[in-house]
């Protein structure tokens, strides 16, 4: 080990002349130094005031969050494959499962690394500044909120449109004001509906239609049914959908590992437990609210049954479609999300509270997770304006405060 | 009077290298030096030229803009040299001691007769001895204005920043001279003279603690509860346009002493610590004022680089040993270990001889543990990107977060509204220390304060 990693210092100690300044590679800098402070941690010394510093810096925070994406990762390879052959008709073990999933879905995810990695290092280069690790973040988050079933090139265009769009535009990382991955997803959901919705697993065997459950709900009509009974009739109950066996994009399906994730951020301290508790509690506040709608009414002088979509227990919205997953590893994304403590329950709760009401009042968007997120990143500032103001407000009347008692 | 005060936020670092309460002695082998330059941002007019002779107490340098303030010689002695430092301003006034008594002889006082007397004649001997330097104010962290009235006076005896001297060994024999100085400065204020102590010395008894004529605090909880600001913000906040002015005990020894006897102190007591001492020379030393740094030193430090630091490790300025000498405001020196190692993988290698602030960082679980500190980054400079994660390091009624993006944005306004006069740099200095990131708060929020000062509010 001691050998390799001498034998390692010295090639770049030979190499590094060229990246420098007056090399011939002096353009690729960004690229040597990403590689160079990967084996190595940089020798750079702290100037200024403060001459001692933290061990902690932002590849450690950022692979963190990878590695709380990984159980989610995991699962959806088992999924995927599993999916594959149900769909297929054909009975496999669990070895054959795993690696059919990892067929599908890997070349997914190293599309989403390569084709993002590319634009990345290339405004690094032209703009001067160092790789941010946040892609790696990123590169992976993408994937997991794509169905399995994606063609290669839509990831490629995804990624490209979230990486260049969705952040590079705004000045890179920490600049942006939407999450870059659901930007990529957001562009291929309205580019590419019939892809990403619905029926993804078509090539089907009798009787299965492939659709996920919020897919299914949508298309329930005002034939005054039981929301639960009718899930069930198709084989989603609280159950099968907490764990997760079934159709969906390929890290969302399945509660467990998600809340593993959610562990993993908020023990590490990197992911925001005020935005997945703020986000909770608005998703099920609204979510009960909805129950309370009446289910028929007057219109046209006639007594008419309304969807019942309105009816569906409020514990079943956190297990369906991708919430869950949106709100542990997307809503928390501290660029895009608020940045006062405040302005976060806030920004979590009204996630929670538009992801409700897109999923039952617009039958056209399936899943209001997406567009829930995307809205609150635009309407982050505004929560955060209101909320310094308020700070501001509060301090000048303790200060008064102060100077009465003084007299 | 008195109050107590428990601090909950903060962080006290693990840190190898804090000093012992040893005391001992260094003298002078050379020539000793004045350093109008320590009072920055000021422009001083030289009174002397060189091989004037001039007796300690004598009138070096005159301040620009108030013409009542001097720079005076600490020695009795020949002028030696002038150096003049950027734009030809006065740096250094190096004076060879002739070893004579010959001293300027300030008018002086008892500890008892001291609340009698008028406070122009205390003030007029503290500007023209150069003492009054020691007096500073709020906001913007200046000398004080003469002609202003405080409304209340902060002594802060309990800094808590690595490694900041401890007030109580300062204060070791020094009775009367702290009692006279904090008699005098109640002269200067209608409003209260605080002593703000650490709850920690409660139950010694010393001339801090047993001080009269002056209100005693006691601040419990990590750093920054000994922070001059955390002080006054749970004391007397300020409100835009109130002036307040402070001191540490290291002043008020010197004040004290030279109402005392007449003549201006020339020795101080100072803290070496750090890492880079070596074990037995971390401790306190009494030192003789404009002395060379490099002599301070001697062997003390430790085989390798190492960086000394000028105040603490959390917010000082790094000097070159051999450039400079003692100020007359510097209460104690950190040498710490230039770190340029590189570590294999060390972005993720789970460390144990790194402190982290954060849960991430697997040396953050080992608790009651020291870890040694070097001046590495331990990482690169990226874009700030996590939010909220510097809160609970800033005592103040202060959000971080939005207070540091309007300060990169030069929005000065909202700085002063969101409580920036309240603060000085060092109070971020943690924010700092834990930013993943690695952004240095210090300067936007010092650049910040300078420019607010200029426009004026």
């Amino acid at each position: 080990m001691k050998d390799f990693k001498k034998l390692i210092e010295e090639k770049h100690d030979e190499i590094r002349p060229q990246f420098e300044e007056g090399g011939k590679l002096e353009k690729l800098y960004p690229l040597f130094e990403a590689q160079d402070t990967f084996a190595f941690t940089p020798p750079d010394t702290t100037k200024g005031m403060t001459h001692v510093r933290d061990a902690v810096d932002l590849k450690r925070v950022m692979f963190t969050v990878v590695i709380a994406l990984i159980p989610c990762l995991l699962w959806g390879i088992f999924n995927a494959g599993h999916q594959y052959y149900h769909y297929s008709g054909i009975e496999a073990g669990l070895f054959a499962t795993l690696f059919r999933g990892m067929l599908i879905v890997m070349p997914i995810v190293l599309t989403s690394y390569i084709v993002g990695g590319i634009w990345e290092v290339t405004f690094a280069i032209v703009r001067k500044h160092e790789i941010n690790e946040g892609f790696l973040v990123t590169g992976l988050l993408f994937p997991l909120t794509l169905p399995p079933t994606i063609a290669l090139w839509q990831v490629a265009v995804g990624i490209s449109f979230g990486v260049v769009v969705g952040k590079e535009v705004f000045g890179g990382t920490g600049f942006n004001i939407l999450n870059p991955a659901l930007t990529a997803r957001a562009y291929l959901f309205f580019a590419h509906a019939k892809d990403m919705t619905g029926e993804i697993w078509a090539a089907a065997k009798d009787g299965a239609t492939g659709a996920t459950p919020l897919g299914l709900g949508a298309s329930f009509g005002g034939e005054g049914l039981d929301v639960k009974a009718a899930l069930a009739d198709r084989g989603h109950t609280f159950w099968s959908m907490f764990g997760g066996l079934e159709a969906g994009s390929i890290g969302e399906t399945s509660v467990i590992p998600i809340l593993l994730g959610a562990g993993i951020l908020i023990v590490a301290g990197i992911g925001s437990w005020r935005i997945m508790v703020g986000g909770c509690v608005g998703l099920a506040f609204t979510a009960i609210l909805m129950n309370f709608m009446p289910t028929q009414g007057l219109e046209a002088g006639k007594m008419v049954q309304f969807t019942t979509w309105t009816q569906i227990p409020f514990l079943y919205h956190f297990v369906m479609g991708s919430f869950l997953f949106g709100i542990v590893f997307m809503a928390t994304d501290p660029v895009s999300a608020a940045a006062t403590n405040v302005g976060k329950w806030i920004y979590g709760a009204l996630i929670g509270v538009v992801t409700v009401l897109v999923r039952i009042t617009n039958p056209g968007f399936p899943e209001g997770v997406m567009l829930a997120i995307l809205f609150m990143n635009v309407m982050a500032p505004i929560i955060d304006y209101y909320v310094v103001q308020g700070h501001i407000k509060n301090r000048n009347a303790n200060l008064r405060k102060f100077s009465y008692a003084k007299g | 009077m008195s109050a107590d005060f428990t601090i909950s936020k903060g962080l006290d670092l693990p840190i190898v290298g804090a000093p012992g309460t040893t005391i001992r002695s260094v003298s002078t082998r050379g020539t000793v030096s004045v350093f109008p330059s320590e009072f920055k941002k000021l422009k001083f007019k030289c009174l002397v030229e060189e091989g004037d002779t001039v007796s300690r107490g004598a009138k070096l340098a005159r301040r620009k803009d108030v013409p009542e303030f001097f720079v005076c010689s600490p020695v009795a002695g020949t002028v030696k040299a002038i150096h003049l430092g950027d734009r030809r301003s006065l740096k250094e006034i190096v004076i060879a001691p002739d070893g004579s008594d010959n001293s300027e002889e300030f008018q002086s006082f008892t500890v008892e007769g001291i609340l009698r007397a008028k406070a122009e004649n205390v003030m007029a001997v503290l500007l023209e001895s150069g003492m009054w330097g020691v007096i500073r104010q709020r906001p913007f962290n200046r000398i004080a204005d003469p002609a202003a009235k405080p409304k209340s006076i902060f002594v802060n005896g309990m800094a808590t920043a690595p490694f900041r001297p401890d007030a109580h060994v300062l204060a070791q024999g020094k009775g009367d001279e702290i009692q006279l100085a904090l008699k005098a400065l109640t002269l200067f204020t209608d409003g209260p003279v605080h002593v703000n102590l650490s709850s920690a010395a409660k139950e010694v008894s010393d001339p801090l603690t047993e001080a009269s004529h002056v209100q005693i605090n006691y601040f419990d909880g990590p750093h920054p509860s000994g922070n001059t600001s955390t002080h006054i913000h749970h004391l007397d906040p300020i409100i835009p346009g109130d002036t307040v002015w402070t001191l540490r005990v290291s002043d008020l020894i010197k004040i004290g002493e030279l109402l005392l006897t007449g003549r201006l102190p020339n020795q101080q007591r100072m803290v070496l610590a750090g890492e880079g001492f070596k074990e037995e020379a971390r401790g306190y030393v009494d030192v003789d004022t404009g002395m060379s740094l490099a002599d301070v030193l001697g062997n003390s430090l430790r085989d390798g680089a190492q960086r000394i630091i000028r105040g603490d490790l959390l917010a000082g300025e790094a000097v070159d040993p051999a450039d400079t000498g003692v100020y007359f405001y510097d209460e104690g020196f950190v040498a710490l270990p230039e770190d340029t190692e590189r570590h294999f993988l060390g972005w993720y290698a789970p460390t144990k001889t790194q402190y982290s602030a954060h849960k991430v960082v697997p040396s953050n679980w080992l608790k009651d543990k020291l870890f040694s500190f070097g001046t590495n980054l331990r990482g690169g400079h990226r874009a700030m990107v996590l939010t909220g994660i510097y809160d609970p390091y800033v005592t103040l009624d202060i959000m971080v977060d939005p207070l540091i993006r309007a300060c990169l944005a030069g929005e000065t306004e909202d700085a002063i509204a969101m409580g920036i006069l309240e603060s000085e740099p060092e109070d971020y200095a943690l924010c700092t220390f834990i930013c993943p990131s690695k952004t240095d708060f210090g300067k936007p929020i010092a650049e910040t304060l300078d420019l607010i000062e200029q426009e004026g509010f």
